[in-house]
């Protein structure tokens, strides 16, 4: 049928079936900033357009229903102001505010807030902040926490309205530390408005509270430290095609996988000739088409540390939503009505839910292939995927001179990544018959190496580009679906493009490992930690992806924090046991934090439990035990990721002062154990509870992950900064920007920042670990120095060959503000060293390659902070505070680090409160969308408040540890220690549901 | 799969086309349940020019148009707040711009608010062809999705009870595990309905006075259990949340 559309003020024909939705019509006529966010029951919104300028999902109605209306898109929006000889009026003030507060991370989302917010302000140039809130709240984010779009739209109303406001940019002032700080004082001051003028109060808000831990000292830095913009800002906040699912191809086919509906079968049976016979369908793949080769898809170093034990296709189904055939087509609907043409015949297999049966005698095996390659200990006899024993020290020893031993069992459940942007990729054939896969992946280096085999091809025919990513938190540490585009590609000669949907998400792809932990710790009447013990049954799906890793990291993050004090400091008694096991559910694999918030939920209920019952200070009783500066990491000498272990001393721990800055900012002095405050006015049913947490996470995998990048210098004293490390949305491309000007005497603007390729980036391990800011960057300070030194070379021939002054060497020549300077104060500009190296005399190109792999993983520590109103009659808990205090080492971009905890928290408060994946006896899973696995929206989110405690990180240039992953990590043992505090409800396993809490208090 | 639209101008054309058997057209509002349709082959008659977008008050009672959106009921300062909020919170703000009230009572389960609200609230269908009112109680009881030439034309309300709603979510936007919705009329009438489960809200109580309320919620919870909360669990919850309704009453 024909309709007329009036999208962004042009009535145009469409041609469309009656089916369309508007998403699909828009993307297909090249609205790319309408994006596609897999769902069917319009729960994510990044689909957001204006219909007669009310925010709707563009998923969620017909084409035709839009006929009559007025549609607008991201596309109508602002745009780069500067476009060569044409000048526009630039970007909308709400695109603007996005970007100068950091309200933008993946980006997946940003169109969406943007009409979102424009919808409200055309209706009320003056929102409260609820009201804010409630008008993007039918937009999910997954990345910001909402706390930076919150605040970017009350500041574009105010810039709407003619108001002052507040620059964001300013460099945030960096604290000493007094020793008792109190906590209204230690707000920022606001930018002053011009009198007679409201002001806007975002500028407190956006940025965190900086502070130096101690006597930690700061090298006098230009970039560093600065809250610069992100570098793909602009293109972001425009909606730009800069996705995978924006890429368009001549001749794309579309795939479809068909899923097992049943947990544990062999297929005795397929027939695919009537999907075939279907005009339209380019090809049907099933186990019998295509070469059997085993392979894991865990996006890690060579060798994988884990069993390999995937193929493409097999003849055996191991989880509902596990692979029976691929089909191309020539739309996505013929491919969808292929699926139900291949008759499948299955002979079902007894299944395994449960993973206390998974080794029990007599279970069936779920790998019974014989092309199954152990790695260390995994037993595929056994279903057991992998198995740590650790003992450090004498821990029979530590427990029998305990006073009291504790002793429980907690559990934790499998949670989805939720990113926005579904997994997502293209592959075709290239004139040189390469085969090029654009996807969005955390570690397209790892895919090209791991795809190879299973492709049939060597590494040097296959490239994969990654295009922005919409968000990943681990979900795409995997290698998860690029093989099913590529055998289609092979099968036809096409490009083909497999983008998941939201129920996908939940029933084929990678989750966080569901554990079962019980805790064993030995204390003194003191409080003294003799001896602690953790055994883990961990469930790692159908197949091993991570399992090994995962549950290793539970033990060597989260049991390292308390090693004891007195003679157990010098000697920590701590073991750690786990049995990784198969079960026939959806595979786990990466998420952020990377088992470590599993740990964190037992031993942090664990250590608040325990000095509860012996009547110690929760917090004097944590700070006793906890690893101090100097100190051994007590696993270090155990047991690596993959490699031998070797000892690593913890350099810097500011824990202390993460602990005493939290404590201020909640008021926990003025709160806990005061009965006054617990009680609510009017409300005899609720209480008031306020907990704590103390965690602390690693930086890298020592001796293993690599980074590499290449800077070389433009006609213009301009960079192309080349790397290979994936920006999935954290702002890491910026973080390395900032690094690279710092070194080479510029801004930011003037690095230009490609990220990544295989053909033409340097290798980098990818985006995992909390690696990138630390590997990555030093690698990048590492090549911006060797360019830096051909600069002061070629600067001091040129200053010395003007003959004006004194003659200056290279090593008395410094690099600031586009300038090599003498001491002198003679100075040639960038741009003309660049000119004189590139054309002039004695011509170079001034480049600078450098590569990186650390000896130690330094941990950052945090203190995590939560409030709670719980209900005694229903349990219901409601969060109503979260303030986390992180020692992160030298914070490079104080904007986009607190982005990443405010982030985190959120994602930590859905572990805490709502996230879970549930299956029934069949393994078919209760959550499907993003409706029933609910992830929290703008308007029912906790106050947020993030805080960092600069140490020195020594073992680093500019003395930096990893953000990214802590913040996952306290959030729900608080939360379950504020929720205990309030009512004496304690609840062993997370999420804390209602019925939870009103079990624990029956 | 839908095989053709059509967008009536008259009542008349759209009952015409809903009624033709060739056709298996269905009414279409805001859209919003189109992905549930892909399992068999059907045309959709839009709505939306037939003018069913509104909220007319006439004496004691509101009437409301069937493709009336649910973020015209939750921003209404006619109708009572409690109401609103449960319009509210039954879709995100981006669907509630979309969804009408006649696709959420043809599609609502159990875990609607505002199907939970508008059966405590005693609420009438009108059905077109005809003048066929139905209580929305009787309607969720028989709802078949198959409604082979009829439309939802309105829904009738009362304005003189007062209405109570209250919900416990594991987050303050999530669905719920149980939602109780009670009205009072003047007289003392008091009904009271409970959602968080099920393929639809029941009725738990519809009585000419309060006696009895929390012991006729706990029978109702008595089958309630399901993957996501225990029956136990709903009977001590909702018992908890009816007490505190008929204190602040």
């Amino acid at each position: 049928m024909q309709i007329k559309l009036n999208i962004n003020g042009f009535l145009s024909e469409y041609e469309i079936s009656p089916g369309d939705t508007l998403l699909q019509v828009l993307r297909q006529h090249g609205f790319f900033g309408v994006k596609f966010g897999g769902c069917q029951k319009g729960e994510c919104g990044a689909c957001t357009v204006l219909l007669d300028g009310a925010p709707v999902n563009s998923c969620a109605m017909l084409a035709a229903q839009a006929e009559g209306h007025e549609i607008k898109t991201i596309e109508a929006m602002g745009e780069h102001p500067e476009q060569g000889w044409k000048k526009t009026a630039g970007l909308h003030p709400i695109q603007s505010a996005l970007i100068e507060c950091g309200a933008i991370q993946c980006g997946y989302c940003t169109p969406a807030f943007v009409l979102a917010a424009q919808s409200l302000l055309d209706r009320n140039p003056n929102p409260s902040e609820q009201e804010v809130r409630e008008a993007i709240s039918g937009v999910l984010c997954r990345c910001t926490g909402y706390l930076k779009p919150v605040q970017a739209i009350l500041r574009a109303a105010a810039v709407l309205r003619g108001e002052n406001v507040p620059p964001i940019y300013g460099a945030p002032q960096t604290l000493p530390l007094p020793a008792d700080w109190p906590a209204g004082a230690r707000e920022q001051s606001e930018f002053p408005p011009k009198p007679g003028q409201p002001e806007t109060a975002v500028q407190s808000k956006v940025l965190p509270k900086m502070l130096l831990s101690g006597d930690a000292q700061r090298k006098a830095t230009s970039q560093i430290g600065k809250p610069e913009p992100k570098v793909d800002a602009v293109k972001l906040v425009q909606g730009k095609p800069a996705f995978t699912a924006d890429v368009e191809l001549r001749g794309l086919l579309h795939a479809k996988v068909l899923h097992s509906p049943v947990a544990h079968a062999r297929i005795k049976h397929i027939d695919t000739s009537r999907a075939r016979a279907l005009p339209g369908v380019a090809a049907v793949l099933c186990y019998k088409d295509i070469p059997r080769v085993i392979y894991s898809t865990a996006g890690q170093s060579d060798p994988i540390p884990g069993p390999l034990d995937m193929f493409s296709l097999d003849s055996k189904v191991r989880f509902v939503g596990d692979r029976v055939a691929f089909v191309a087509a020539e739309t996505p609907e013929i491919a969808e009505r292929a699926l139900k043409l291949i008759d499948v015949e299955y002979e079902i297999l007894a299944a395994i839910i449960d993973p206390r049966d998974a080794m029990k005698a007599g279970a069936v095996i779920i790998h019974d292939e014989k092309e199954f390659v152990n790695f260390g200990d995994s037993n595929p006899q056994k279903n057991l995927a992998a198995e740590i024993r650790i003992d450090i020290g004498d821990v029979q020893k530590g427990f029998a001179e305990a006073d009291r031993v504790y002793e429980a069992e907690y559990t934790v459940p499998k949670v989805q990544q939720a990113h926005i942007e579904p997994h997502v990729c293209v592959s075709y054939w290239d004139e040189d018959d390469r085969l090029t896969i654009h996807s969005s992946t955390q570690v397209p280096f790892h895919a090209r190496r791991i795809l190879a085999p299973v492709l049939g091809l060597p590494i040097k025919r296959i490239r994969v580009i990654k295009p922005r990513i919409g968000g990943g938190f681990g979900g795409k540490q995997e290698v998860l679906i690029e093989d099913v585009a590529a055998h289609l590609t092979i099968a036809t000669g096409r490009p083909v493009m497999y983008e998941y949907n939201r129920e996908e998400e939940f029933t084929a792809a990678r989750a966080r490992h569901p554990m079962r932990i019980v805790m064993k710790t030995g204390v003194k009447l003191d409080g003294t930690i003799t001896a602690n013990e953790m055994r883990v049954l961990s469930d790692t799906g159908a197949y091993g992806c991570h399992g090994l890793t995962v549950t290793g990291n539970t033990g060597h993050k989260a049991m390292a924090l308390y090693v004891g004090d007195g003679p157990y400091r010098e000697s920590p008694n701590i073991r750690f046991y786990a049995d990784i096991v198969y079960t026939n559910t959806a595979p786990a694999g990466a998420y952020r934090g990377y088992g470590v918030p599993q740990g964190y939920w037992p031993v942090e209920r664990h250590m608040e439990r325990i000095s509860r019952d012996l009547g110690l200070d929760p917090i004097e009783f944590r700070l006793r035990n906890t690893i101090r500066p100097g100190e051994l990491h007590p696993f270090s000498t155990a047991w690596s990721e993959g490699r031998e272990p070797r000892p690593e001393i913890v350099h810097t721990v500011g824990l202390e002062d993460c602990v005493r800055q939290g404590k201020a900012a909640v008021g926990w002095d003025q709160k806990f154990k005061n009965p006054d405050w617990h009680m609510v006015a009017g409300k005899p049913y609720q209480r008031r509870g306020i907990g704590v947490a103390m965690v602390m996470q690693g930086t890298a995998i020592p001796y293993l992950d690599m980074g590499g990048a290449s800077i070389k210098m433009n006609d213009d004293g301009s960079f192309n900064l080349l790397i290979g490390a994936t920006d999935l949305g954290t702002g890491s491309d910026t973080v390395l920007a900032q690094m690279a000007a710092e070194v080479l005497g510029t801004y930011v603007e003037d690095i230009l920042v490609y990220s990544s390729d295989t053909d033409f980036t340097p290798f980098d391990k990818g985006a995992y670990a909390s690696s990138t800011t630390y590997i990555s960057g030093a690698a990048v300070v590492k090549a911006a120095e060797q360019a830096a030194g051909r600069m002061r070379e070629r600067a001091a021939r040129m200053l010395n060959e003007r003959k004006d002054g004194k003659q200056v060497t290279a090593a008395e020549i410094t690099l600031a503000e586009r300038r090599a300077n003498a001491p002198d104060g003679r100075f040639v500009t960038h741009a003309e060293i660049a000119l004189d190296s590139l054309h002039h005399s004695d011509q170079e190109q001034i480049m600078g390659i450098g590569s990186y792999y650390s000896k130690s993983s330094p941990p950052p520590f945090a203190a995590q902070f939560a409030e709670v109103t719980v209900d005694i009659e229903t349990g219901q808990v409601t969060v109503d505070r979260l303030v986390m205090a992180v020692d992160s080492g030298v914070i490079v971009n104080p904007v986009t680090a607190s982005g990443q905890i405010e982030g985190g928290m959120t994602q930590a408060l859905g572990y805490a409160v709502c996230e879970e994946m549930v299956y029934d006896h069949k393994g078919n899973i209760r959550e499907k969308d993003l409706v029933d696995y609910h992830i929290f929206r703008a308007h029912e989110m906790p106050v947020l408040e993030t805080i960092f405690v600069e140490t020195f990180e020594p073992t680093h240039p500019f003395g930096v540890k990893a953000v990214a992953e802590i913040p996952m990590d306290g959030v729900a043992p608080a939360v379950g220690n504020a929720v205990l505090d309030a009512c004496g409800a304690d609840v062993l396993s997370n999420p804390i549901t209602p019925e939870r809490v009103w079990r624990a208090l029956r | 799969m839908i095989k053709a639209y059509f967008r009536p101008k008259t009542m008349q054309e759209a009952l015409d086309i809903l009624s033709d058997p060739a056709l298996n057209a269905i009414p279409l509002g805001g859209g919003t349940n189109i992905s549930q349709i892909k399992s068999r082959d059907v045309a959709v008659v839009d709505l939306q020019e037939l003018g069913l977008n509104y909220i007319n008050p006439k004496g004691n009672s509101l009437k409301i148009g069937g493709t009336t959106t649910l973020n015209s009921l939750a921003t209404y300062t006619g109708l009572d707040e409690q109401f609103r909020q449960a319009a509210a919170q039954e879709a995100n703000y981006n669907i509630r711009q979309q969804a009408t009230i006649a696709g959420t009572i043809v599609a609502g389960d159990g875990r609607s608010t505002l199907l939970v609200a508008l059966l405590a609230l005693n609420g009438f269908l009108s059905w077109l062809p005809g003048s066929l009112d139905q209580e929305i109680g009787e309607f969720l009881l028989t709802r078949n999705g198959n409604y082979p030439g009829k439309l939802i034309d309105s829904v009738t309300l009362p304005l003189n009870p007062k209405l109570r709603f209250s919900a416990v979510r594991r987050s303050p936007a999530d669905l719920p595990e149980i939602c109780v919705a009670m009205a009072v009329w003047p007289s003392g009438r008091l009904r009271i309905a409970l959602g968080g489960f099920g393929p639809y809200p029941i009725l738990a109580l519809d009585a000419p006075e309060r006696g009895g309320a929390e012991m006729a919620v706990r029978d109702a919870l008595t089958n309630s259990g399901d993957q996501w909360a225990s029956a136990e669990y709903r009977q001590q919850a909702g018992a908890a949340l009816v007490r505190r309704m008929l204190a602040e009453l």
